[in-house]
């Protein structure tokens, strides 16, 4: 019923003398094994972004507009294990997926744990669904402080624009949380709204999604286009992305989101690497 | 009957503002009291669960014992869960049909919903185990696990009173410094008001309700200890007009002992709540003096404060689905605030009259 071991082992292990042995002990895995798991390497030629499945091809434009991502990109080269929080609202928890293990953060471990090989990816997936940006930025220091994760996946948008919060508001919730996270060198991932045909039409969700598209540019966060993805998707393959009474993704979907935020994530991180 | 008093007025104050604070984007959200310091209505409402609780045990009239006492408090547990029961799947049908009429599933995510709908077989379970909650219809799970502890802390309270506060906070520290809180069930995650934490707010209204025990302590120095609230409730205002939060990765551990966290009922919180308690306790008089008809009105909500705050909580999900088919504009607004409260009191009132007509 009542857990908090895992953070309390974990906080247990922090401690100064652990820290000591631990690093003894990865100092000594480290020699007899760097040959084979070594993390992702300065020198390394950066990994290609992983090949999109049939059914999840979108043009990159409409994906998302890479931004770097430094410090994950140095967790990357100096870390063995990249923790990954997942917080926002509905598609974050993984409902309409058949197992939990099909919702978009275990799909993204697979997929990013394949990519960075020696690396484990750990997607720790704080999402409450229904809520607005504001509460999960009420929220959010805290879960930052308690997980220290090297990437933070925000999923926002929706419920704002349904609950008609007023968009500077949201604009002004989400843009302090940028700046918060910005100053604690926690690089972020905005994964947008959620597609539906009526949506498209709403004015309120329209001016909610255009608002964050312009804020994601003006603080240079990488902000991954769900709507554009999925109504691509949904239009040139007539593919019903969402399950039963289309309200949420189904497998499918969770793949193709998690697929279009691993490409996100992989050709920002080595944004700054690649030659242009 | 009862004349109005200040725990009513407390009471029904804290159900309007749960009413306000329960509507995302509302405009008068931003008058409620808990942008002016670090706590909100929800400590108010159970400081009132626990101090009522002890003019239940410890009744001036007719004190009940033993077995009868429990059976009397268990049977209130049970009153709070088939409330809960009720206004859920109330809730579900209000977002059920919005959606439908409207023709947007997008609604059907609304407060934590969607999983009743798209994966119903456990989740049913789960609002029945109350480890499935909706989002913003989470103070009444709390409160049904407060009374299924009510007994404990009542049986306690006669056998040795001064263990009461000492074990609660024994158990408050320990589920701090543990991070130890309830799991939600089928969804993998934790309890919005953690149980663990917030029994210390019900058990601080439970000893300050009378004059023994802390309660003495305050009644004697009251007009010292008000000050000390007064000085808290200014530093609690300026600190939230500059948007001053502590810095939660800059915090030693255990960190929750220094964060401001709703979940965990954080101590910043919790002492703000006293000091509010301490500054404004015993203001009704004058609030009577002054404003009798709303100290009348805010009593008569709390006389009847479970009906009001399910009332409450099914307007606060009604007014959102009018703020998403009007838009958002002061006169949809207003008209809200208006409609909601004027159904919080007729909520109220009719409770009183179906008591009236069933004495009769």
């Amino acid at each position: 019923m009542v857990v908090g071991m895992a953070r309390t082992i974990r906080n247990a292990l922090s401690c100064a003398r652990c820290v000591f042995w631990r690093s003894i002990v990865i100092l000594f895995f480290d020699m007899s094994l760097a040959a084979a798991t070594s993390a992702v390497r300065a020198d390394d030629p950066p990994p290609s972004p992983p090949a999109l499945s049939a059914y999840c091809q979108v043009p990159a434009s409409d994906i998302a507009t890479p931004e770097p991502l430094p410090h994950l990109a140095a967790a990357l080269e100096n870390q063995k294990t990249i923790k990954v929080l997942a917080i926002g609202s509905s598609s974050t928890v993984g409902v309409g997926a058949s197992a939990a293990s099909n919702g978009y953060p275990a799909q993204l471990e697979m997929i990013l744990e394949k990519i960075f090989k020696g690396v484990a990816i750990d997607v720790v997936n704080r999402g409450v669904s229904g809520e607005v940006a504001a509460t999960t930025a009420e929220r959010l220091k805290v879960e930052v402080a308690l997980e220290q994760p090297d990437l933070v996946l925000w999923q926002l948008g929706t419920n704002d624009a349904l609950a008609r919060v007023p968009v500077e508001d949201f604009v002004e919730t989400v843009k302090d949380t940028l700046q918060w996270l910005k100053d604690h060198q926690v690089d972020t991932v905005l994964v947008g709204l959620q597609f539906t045909p009526r949506a498209a039409k709403d004015e309120h969700y329209t001016a909610i999604r255009n608002a964050l598209r312009e804020l994601a540019v003006s603080e240079n966060v990488l902000l991954v286009r769900r709507f554009e993805a999925m109504q691509f998707i949904e239009r040139a393959t007539q593919t019903n992305l969402l399950s039963g009474d289309d309200l949420h993704l189904n497998d499918l979907g969770y793949r193709c989101m998690a697929e279009h935020i691993a490409r996100a994530v992989i050709v920002s991180t080595f944004l700054l690497k690649r030659p242009h | 009957m009862r004349a109005a008093n200040e725990i009513d007025f407390w009471r029904g104050f804290a159900l309007t503002s749960i009413f306000i604070n329960h509507i995302p984007g509302f405009y008068f959200e931003r008058f409620t009291h808990r942008n002016f310091g670090q706590s909100d209505s929800a400590e108010l409402f159970v400081f009132l669960a626990g101090w009522a609780l002890r003019l239940v045990v410890d009744s001036r009239n007719a004190p009940l014992r033993g077995t009868a006492l429990v059976l009397r408090l268990s049977t209130r547990a049970l009153t709070i869960y088939a409330a809960q029961i009720l206004i859920t799947m109330l809730a579900l049908a209000i977002i059920a049909g919005a959606s439908m009429a409207f023709d947007d599933s997008l609604l059907l995510q609304w407060n934590n919903a969607q999983d009743a709908f798209l994966d119903p077989v456990p989740t049913h379970i789960g609002i029945i185990l109350l480890t499935h909650q909706l989002g913003a219809f989470n103070i009444l799970p709390l409160y049904v696990v407060l009374m299924l502890g009510a007994p404990v802390i009542a049986v306690l309270h006669r056998r040795k009173p001064s263990a009461v506060l000492v074990l609660s906070l024994a158990l408050y520290v320990a589920a701090l410094v543990f991070q130890i809180n309830f799991r939600t069930w089928p969804e993998d995650g934790y309890w919005y008001f953690n149980p663990l934490t917030w029994q210390l707010v019900f058990v601080l209204g439970f000893v300050l309700a009378r004059d023994d025990g802390p309660g003495v302590f305050v009644r004697r120095y009251f007009r010292p200890l008000r000050a000390i609230g007064f000085a808290l409730v200014v530093v609690g205002v300026v600190l939230a007009a500059i948007d001053f939060e502590p810095d939660p990765t800059r915090m030693p551990d255990p960190k929750l002992f220094f964060v401001f966290d709703k979940t965990f009922a954080t101590p910043a919180r919790v002492l703000h709540f006293l000091a509010l308690a301490i500054a404004f306790g015993g203001s009704f008089a004058l609030v009577l003096r002054v404003a009798a008809p709303l100290a009348r009105f805010l009593s008569m909500l709390g006389r009847n404060s479970l009906n009001v705050f399910c009332a409450g909580s099914l307007l606060s999900l009604c007014a959102s689905v009018a703020r998403y088919a009007l838009g958002d504009s002061i006169v949809v607004d207003l008209s809200v605030l208006i409609c909601g409260v004027a159904c919080l009191g007729a909520t109220a009132w009719l409770s009183e009259w179906r008591e009236r007509f069933a004495m009769r």
